[in-house]
């Protein structure tokens, strides 16, 4: 039987005040309040005073580990994460931006979280599907067993069965709405470069005008980016403001990489991102 | 006027731009269509110099690059092949047709070989017709 939200916002706020209260934190990584109760927002508590201030209920999506990048090296940290989450930091731990000894990490499982934007439930059709973290310090709640597992991948079907040409009239309907807010890049825990590869300008890759040809090489590369490290959270599509689907094109690279490398991404802080490792096995069917 | 592809060669200083070098002094015939590109390996690829190839109006990018193993850099070319069969993959589900891109393994020695692929992949982008699909519309 899985955690009720109350008793999780409950576990958390008493897990963070602890650990504030003891100093081995200078900050939690959690939610607070928004305008209202659907439209929680990223909430750091810093001092055991703000912990008061932290909610957690079915409309918490976001991504707290976009965060942890943000504060200098060494810091230590604690952090809610939900499954997806957990694979995050531990993409984030396996490329060397945080260490594993600075971070704590408050482990939530999760099941029946709702899209605030739609309302809608949030699957695996969206999402990597999971309930239970891959890597915690603490878990908040009871570990959620006994669900059909689904996979990821089975809503790639029916695009993969398109024509190539009626593919590509949907990808360029899709990013044709794009308004370059760059909300994607914002919500994502794996976009971290500074700068960007589209905010340069020498060399200048794609035009910076919400107009089609930089729209698609700004999608096309984001993709290339995220190839192996995407931990299909989702939060890019719900962050988007005009519903390009983008986590479809995600999954579909994350299907990909693991098939052709054999590992899906931030399951094992021991492995390492698939494009910047190789086999000397590799074959090479895997080009053509 | 019939259709004459242009098409990006993207060749590895070491093995696939010597060979085609090799190709050159020994006089082999082969279209013309290729522009090379050389670079100091494979693995110096960005994808987005693929992305951005189409975007300027290619046809068709050719990447040539040392086999595996005998990288001059002992292991760029490994990297390289994960990297640019998700490339690949990318430019397959954003509904670009899958043989526009190549990728090819051609040593130094190989002249023939270069010749052999560059006719072979003239012809089949010829057969493809102009890629319209990234063409930035001017």
């Amino acid at each position: 039987m899985a955690t009720s939200f109350k008793q999780i916002e409950e576990n958390l706020k008493n897990e963070a005040r602890k650990l504030l209260e003891e100093g081995k934190v200078s900050l939690v990584l959690a939610y607070g309040r928004g305008y209202d109760e659907d439209h929680p927002v990223p909430f750091v508590a810093r001092v055991v005073a703000d912990v008061e201030n932290i909610v957690f209920n079915e409309y918490c999506t976001a991504n707290m580990a976009r965060y942890l990048v943000r504060y200098p090296r060494g810091t230590k940290m604690a952090i809610a994460v939900k499954p997806a989450d957990s694979r995050a930091v531990v993409q984030l731990i396996q490329e060397d931006k945080i260490k594993r000894e600075d971070v704590i990490l408050l482990g939530i499982p999760v099941i029946g979280m709702k899209n605030s934007k739609t309302g809608e439930v949030i699957d695996s059709k969206t999402t990597c599907g999971m309930y239970n973290p891959v890597l915690y310090d603490v878990l908040l709640g009871e570990e959620i067993h006994g669900q059909t597992v689904v996979s990821p991948y089975d809503v790639l079907a029916e695009y993969e069965a398109m024509d190539k040409d009626a593919r590509f009239a949907f990808w360029k309907k899709e990013f044709d709405k794009c308004i370059r807010c760059y909300a994607c890049r914002k919500a994502c825990p794996m976009c971290y470069c500074d700068p960007c590869f589209i905010d340069q300008n020498k060399p200048k890759w794609g035009d910076k005008s919400p107009q089609s040809h930089g729209n698609l090489m700004y999608h096309l590369t984001r993709f290339h980016h995220l190839a192996g490290r995407c931990i299909d959270c989702g939060e890019c599509s719900r962050a988007c403001p005009v519903d390009i689907p983008l986590y479809l094109f995600h999954k579909k690279v994350a299907k990909e990489c693991e098939e052709m490398f054999g590992q899906a991404a931030g399951k094992s802080i021991q492995d390492k991102p698939v494009l910047v490792n190789f086999r000397v096995d590799d074959s090479d069917k895997i080009l053509e | 006027m019939s259709f004459e592809p242009k098409i990006l060669g993207i060749a590895c200083n070491w093995c696939t731009y010597t060979g085609a070098d090799l190709a050159g002094t020994t006089r082999l015939q082969y279209p013309q269509n290729t522009r090379v590109v050389r670079v100091m390996c494979s693995s110096r690829i960005n994808p987005s110099f693929i992305f951005r190839a189409f975007q300027l109006g290619a046809d068709g990018v050719l990447v040539g690059g040392c086999h595996p193993g005998d990288c001059h850099y002992n292991t760029g070319n490994l990297y390289a092949r994960r990297r640019l069969a998700v490339t690949k993959k990318i430019l397959e589900f954003s509904g670009m047709e899958p043989g526009r891109f190549r990728v090819e393994w051609i040593s130094a020695s190989e002249g023939n070989k270069f010749a052999e692929v560059v006719r072979e992949f003239t012809e089949q982008i010829r057969n493809l017709g102009p890629q319209t699909k990234f063409k930035i519309e001017k």
